[in-house]
């Protein structure tokens, strides 16, 4: 993929699918910054994101129960027309009317009269295609948030399998974007990459890279690849943008590092990384997200009657502002 | 294309056919619905010691066995209050004409096979004894250790069957046909007539088990999770059964309850449907976990004098079980890693079941 603005030093803007919109081929990941200590510091981290040509924003209207988006809102006061901003609705097989409840609580928190992209967050489970499609459903709410104005363009989300979303895909909706884990574990573990991607592509639907290391980023951890390493592979891949986890400033510098005049890997690095993580990424081990419930938030674990994780940190605040904790 | 056409076709096709028409090849084992086929269901086995009071028997795949179309869970065994109360659990069993014996050198790190070898106790030779090996990539020799310890464990100088336990992650099958590994342990302990069948087992997805059957081992039987809400959810029924049975192999079903009952809990199916849909299924016997003589008893007066459900029966409790069984949430088993045990972990790299509960 040839960026527009390789060796300039700037961060690549590429097209977003057939919206005619440009983003910024990395964008700031919502979960993280809700994570950070501080309310300063999320808006130091998106401030720092922006001035240095991040223009791609991610959230969801569950992370943190809000906080995400709250913060995220309060960064971007004055900034807001600079950016493309998008969020999540978190339905997860639920209907219309919650996902139009979700969307005015997500305006409201992220302090703006509309979305750029609104997405359908999460698709994990093998039924939700069938309950999105169905009448009342929250592929309706898309349409009605479009009509309304609320929201440029729409898509969906989900880090399980495969086949979940080309099952979403071929019902047929005209997504303008979808996003899936790409890295270079996923290529040989029910590959997105190889069973997805392409897909998008022929269709010419804008193509979100997320979990770029893998999530919990453990084959960094046991030395099997390095950090810039798997970030590279994740941009080199023809996607729109790679949404990227920042829990610091630190980690915001060193990805733009590697964004800045952005060079794509050759496809023999691409091949050798593959080989090299080929092994031991076959079992999943990497991926746990694809293998496990751990990545499934609680409102999707909530609506598909599984219990909650009460080790999670989200699920203790969760419960401690139900109990009326602050 | 009739049912014969295909299969032909895939016969004449071999491995890669074979994985292909399963949508498996270059894919990882990821199961799309649209690629697959579904089989149409086999018909009935033949049940044999019929009459009001009896157990009913039915073949072993293609061999001269007949077992009993229930079979004693070895893992619930090791769960039972105390040894006593399990070797009575076992002698009641046998008693009533229970043949099919479970275990697996895994459970609770070795006290389902000892309780169930003290059990056994001069009575070895009604039963048909199973345990499974739980290499979960390691080589034939950690194998052939393994079953030493069974056969010392269980009391006995052979097994009636021996399993490849938990095939359960994408990669377990190259694993397993790997040179040098359990497979080779199959034949050997095969021609040490320390065994005189050997199969496998998994709970995870169909695709991992169709990728297992495509090397074209001569498996004596396969075991996987048979109940009224896999037919909505990642189906074994539909994709593996009947490739089983058209391949002379033995099918056993297991987790008839979804697990751990939570569909019985939650009012979806009553114990009684479920464990006889289990059984209506063509398969040598439903293995069920029983942990205490109460549950036993249930159990026996739903198999005594067993009378399959209709085709039609079997349907409509699908259909009732289906908008419930569709995301899996009544089969933990495919869903998530609650049922994905330490030993399979380790091998594999992954986090302990207490840190990565589901």
């Amino acid at each position: 993929m040839v960026d527009q603005n390789h060796g300039t030093g700037a961060i690549p803007q590429r097209p977003l699918g057939r919206t005619g919109v440009k983003v910024s081929a990395l964008g700031l990941g919502g979960h993280h910054l809700g994570d950070l200590k501080t309310v300063d510091e999320a808006i130091w981290l998106v401030h720092e994101a922006v001035d240095a040509g991040i223009t791609f924003f991610d959230n969801c209207w569950e992370y943190w129960n809000g906080r995400a988006e709250d913060w995220l809102g309060l960064a971007l006061k004055g900034r807001r027309d600079t950016v493309f901003l998008m969020t999540k609705v978190c339905t997860h097989g639920r209907g219309a009317d919650l996902a139009m409840t979700m969307l005015d609580e997500s305006l409201r928190r992220l302090q703006t009269d509309h979305l750029d992209l609104w997405q359908i967050h999460g698709v994990c489970f093998d039924n939700e295609p069938e309950l999105a499609y169905a009448k009342g459903g929250v592929i309706d709410a898309l349409d009605k948030a479009k009509k309304q104005g609320k929201v440029r363009f729409v898509g969906f989300t989900g880090h399980k399998d495969p086949s979940i979303h080309l099952d979403m895909i071929r019902r047929g909706y005209p997504f303008d974007t979808v996003q899936m884990p790409l890295n270079c574990l996923d290529a040989t573990f029910r590959s997105f990459e190889t069973q997805v991607l392409p897909e998008l592509n022929q269709r010419r639907i804008a193509a979100l890279g997320m979990k770029p290391m893998g999530g919990m980023a453990t084959a960094v951890k046991c030395g099997l690849v390095k950090a810039e390493e798997m970030l590279r592979y994740a941009m080199s891949l023809p996607v729109a943008t790679t949404i990227a986890g920042m829990d610091s400033v630190d980690v915001l510098r060193q990805n733009l590092r590697v964004a800045r005049g952005f060079t794509p890997m050759t496809t023999a690095e691409m091949q050798a990384l593959r080989d090299r993580c080929a092994e031991t990424a076959g079992d999943g081990r990497h991926e746990v997200y694809k293998l496990s419930l751990r990545f499934d938030n609680p409102q999707a674990r909530w609506s598909h009657c599984i219990p909650l994780d009460a080790t999670q940190k989200e699920v203790q605040e969760m419960l401690f502002k139900e109990a009326g904790g602050p | 294309m009739n049912e014969s056409h295909e299969n032909l076709i895939v016969h004449n096709l071999g491995r890669r056919g074979f994985l292909q028409r399963a949508g498996l090849l270059g894919a990882g084992a990821a199961l799309s619905e649209s690629l697959l086929q579904p089989q149409e269901g086999a018909p009935q086995l033949e049940l044999s010691n019929t009459g009001p009071d009896k157990i009913p028997h039915k073949p072993f795949g293609r061999t001269k066995e007949k077992v009993s179309i229930i079979g004693l869970g070895g893992y619930t065994l090791g769960s039972a209050p105390s040894l006593k109360e399990a070797i009575m659990i076992v002698h009641e069993a046998i008693d009533a004409g229970v043949n099919f014996f479970d275990n697996a050198r895994e459970y609770h790190e070795g006290k389902s096979e000892e309780w169930m070898g003290e059990a056994l106790k001069g009575r070895r030779d009604k039963v048909f004894l199973m345990t499974k090996v739980c290499t979960h990539g390691r080589d034939k020799k950690v194998a052939l250790r393994q079953l030493e310890e069974s056969l010392k464990r269980l009391q006995t100088d052979h097994l009636d069957l021996w399993q490849i336990h938990e095939c359960v992650y994408d990669n377990d099958p190259e694993r397993h046909f790997a040179k040098g590994g359990v497979i080779e342990a199959l034949d050997e302990a095969k021609k040490a007539g320390k065994v005189r069948y050997v199969g496998f087992t998994g709970h995870k997805h169909p695709a991992i088990h169709l990728k297992m059957l495509s090397y074209d081992y001569p498996f004596d039987s396969v075991q996987m999770p048979l109940n009224p809400f896999d037919a909505s959810y990642r189906s074994f029924q539909k994709h593996v059964l009947s490739e089983v049975n058209e391949r002379g192999m033995a099918a056993l079903g297991m987790k008839s309850l979804g697990g751990n009952g939570q569909p019985i809990i939650k009012g979806v199916a009553t114990v009684e449907e479920a464990l006889r849909y289990s059984m209506s299924l063509a398969v040598a016997t439903t293995i069920s976990g029983v942990d205490s003589l109460a549950v036993l008893r249930q159990n026996l007066a739903i198999a005594r004098g067993f009378k399959p459900m209709t085709a039609d029966e079997m349907e409509a409790l699908q259909n009732r079980c289906a908008s419930a069984a569709g995301d899996g949430h009544l089969e933990l088993y495919k869903s998530t890693m609650k049922y994905d045990g330490e030993v399979g972990r380790v091998q594999h790299g992954l986090p302990s079941p207490k840190e990565l509960p589901l």
